[in-house]
């Protein structure tokens, strides 16, 4: 993208100041959300989320592994986002690797707790299968199709979305193994264990312009930015991770200002979140019972049950 | 439905399904024969000479289309129009660009076109307004007329041999401030007779740029500017001071509270009509606007699906309308 003129900038700025930005919003209100489950079909769970020009997916894909030796009562998560060339003429090449990079760790810090995995937002100790010798290992991946700014909002809104959209496998285990050998398992092709994502908690990032601060900024805003503070707030409103980016100071009192007014902007944003997934989730159950329904035309259409009447 | 990425609720999906189905069915009457997709055969005289032009192809002996648009006879020339492709400028067009590279004597601008367009320093006005030759010294303080990332309007000259050139030889060309720049598809800007609109009742200037770059700002008087620009070293210094000054004294030179309400809510309808993929004119753009305003809406919410329906509604309505009028 092309830098921005003298006069643009001015005008990004002012519209800041004066509470009405370029594409009409105020300074807290977010663009409309979409949210889209269920959209990659070989994955356990998976969302798109789109705020205006930002467009992501994020897919989570459990696999059946062995829990670290230090921690044998835990599963194990890992979420890496990529970045797509096609996003923006910057990311080709090596371009995203920087970027992706960052937005992993932050997602990361935000979602997966301490080193011991207490306080994640995901129930790590929910995917254990056989204590010390099989778990479900999650991996969460983000992809970033199309970008205009906020990515790390729509990434976490996006994870969320996912995450209450996966389904994982019940395992029966067959034979307890006695010793080192690993157990014999048996897993389900129809019962799926749906996740507790109460305690998933979304990004509000606060990007500070001039003398104020904004939430959702598209890509000409975040040329602007001095600094941008992203707070990670879960359902009960606790602050789960703080990041700070950009070269420019804060003052103490600042930073608790911002922190007080996430805490608002996610409660608004938790709850629309939540309305648009349960909405996509139905819209994904309509979808698959017209392609039941349209297997069951065929096969009633199909002439071997006709020849079945005709007999 | 055409790519158009709304989170539309059942209802509006259907509503807006058959807005377009009504557009479409108005369409169809219009010019049914000479819109070809990909592959369709291009009816042609064969005892007469014909020569192939761009989007067509012979395969088995007839001219089949290898693009979708419109069918277009020049003469012996028979060739495609698409009706999506990038920018193709043609002289006269009135584009906004925007400034990549000063080169010797010439500025670089990016038109949204394949190759970058060049103004050259000596088909634009001087600021002094005054017809003379370009020294040296002028060529020297380029960047003080224009900048790297300005924004500007200018008319294109015509292809020369070392590409597309522009010219800029009125007050009403130069550099776009105090406004934003909206970038949508050119296709749905048609060539009119007029791309500058003063919006009186808004107090906004509005350039449709024939490239598909949008500009909506605050009006500015060409003779104020003229005026400006007879004392220009005192204005250029203090422009470049803007940027420096502290944040309280910019504060007081932002755009009026109302005119940026204005430009926004303009802009925005421009986004919605670009979303759509309807044609952008001046009159369409105002009814969206009024449309936004007599519903009650707000700025921000010109953007949200149930808008964007509501637009599509008004504009079948509107060309129906239009249609029944014709006949």
């Amino acid at each position: 993208m092309n830098g921005l003129s003298l006069g643009e900038k001015l005008f990004i700025q002012g519209g800041i100041a004066q509470d009405l930005r370029s594409d009409g919003r105020k300074r807290l209100t977010y663009r409309p959300i979409y949210v889209e489950t269920g959209i990659i079909p070989q994955a356990n769970g998976s969302a798109r989320v789109r705020m205006g020009g930002t467009d992501v997916i994020a897919s989570v894909k459990a696999e059946i592994g062995r829990p670290s030796p230090v921690q044998p009562n835990k599963g194990k998560v890992s979420i890496y986002v990529d970045c797509s060339p096609t996003a923006a003429p910057m990311f080709e090449g090596r371009g995203a690797e920087e970027l992706s990079t960052e937005v992993s760790v932050t997602l990361q810090r935000c979602l997966l707790g301490g080193k011991s995995g207490a306080g994640a937002g995901i129930d790590l100790s929910s995917l254990i299968v056989v204590e010390g010798k099989v778990c479900w290992d999650l991996y969460i991946d983000g992809l970033v199709v199309s970008s205009d700014g906020n990515l790390l909002d729509a990434l976490s809104a996006a994870i969320k979305a996912a995450l209450s959209n996966t389904g994982i496998p019940r395992v029966h285990v067959a034979a307890e193994a006695s010793g080192e050998d690993q157990p014999e398992l048996e897993i389900s092709d129809e019962e799926f264990l749906q996740f507790d994502t109460s305690g998933v908690p979304v990004i509000v990032t606060l990007t500070k312009v001039g003398r104020h601060y904004i939430v959702d900024a598209t890509s000409e805003e975040e040329s602007e930015t001095s600094s941008a503070v992203s707070v990670s707030i879960n359902r009960k409103g606790l602050i789960c991770g703080l990041t700070k980016r950009g070269g420019a100071g804060l003052d103490p009192s600042v930073i608790l200002d911002m922190i007080s007014v996430a805490k608002h902007v996610s409660e608004q944003l938790m709850d629309r979140l939540d309305s648009e997934i349960s909405a996509s989730t139905i819209t994904c159950s309509i979808r698959q019972c017209h392609m039941w329904l349209g297997n069951v035309f065929k096969l009633l259409s199909s002439p071997a049950t006709q020849i079945e009447e005709g007999m | 439905m055409r790519g158009l990425q709304l989170p539309l609720t059942q209802t509006q999906k259907v509503r807006l399904q058959r807005a377009l189905e009504k557009l479409e069915a108005l369409l169809s009457k219009a010019n049914s024969n000479a819109s070809v997709t990909v592959a369709d055969t291009i009816p042609v005289n064969y005892d007469d000479a014909f020569l192939k032009g761009h989007g067509t192809t012979e395969h088995n002996g007839e001219v089949v289309a290898t693009v979708c648009g419109v069918v277009e006879r020049v003469n012996k020339l028979i060739y495609v129009r698409t009706l999506r492709a990038r920018y193709k400028p043609e002289v006269g067009d009135i584009i906004v660009g925007r400034v990549i590279e000063v080169a010797p004597k010439r500025w670089r601008l990016d038109i949204n076109y394949s190759q970058d367009a060049v103004l050259m320093l000596s088909s634009i006005n001087m600021p002094d307004g005054i017809q003379r030759r370009r020294t040296a010294e002028d060529e020297l303080n380029m960047r003080s007329i224009f900048e790297e990332n300005d924004v500007l309007c200018a008319e294109v000259r015509g292809f020369q041999h070392d590409g597309l050139h522009l010219q800029a030889r009125s007050q009403k060309y130069g550099k776009l401030q105090r406004g934003q720049l909206l970038s949508i598809p050119p296709y749905i800007v048609k060539r009119q007779k007029q791309h500058w609109h003063y919006l009186e009742e808004y107090g906004i200037d509005l350039i449709l740029g024939c490239n598909g770059f949008v500009w909506v700002g605050e009006h500015v008087e060409t003779k104020d500017e003229m005026l400006v620009d007879q004392d220009k070293p005192e204005s250029q210094t203090s422009k470049t001071n803007d940027y420096s000054m502290s944040l309280e004294s910019r504060e007081h030179t932002y755009t009026p509270l109302e005119t940026r309400q204005n430009i926004c809510r303009i802009a925005n309808a421009i986004r919605v009509l670009s979303m759509l993929g309807f044609i952008v004119t001046i009159e369409v753009v105002m009814e969206v606007v009024n449309l936004g305003v007599s519903q009650n809406m707000d700025t921000h919410e010109m953007l949200g699906s149930e808008f964007c329906v509501l637009v599509a509604e008004r504009e079948a309505e509107r060309r129906s309308q239009k249609r029944t009028r014709g006949n």
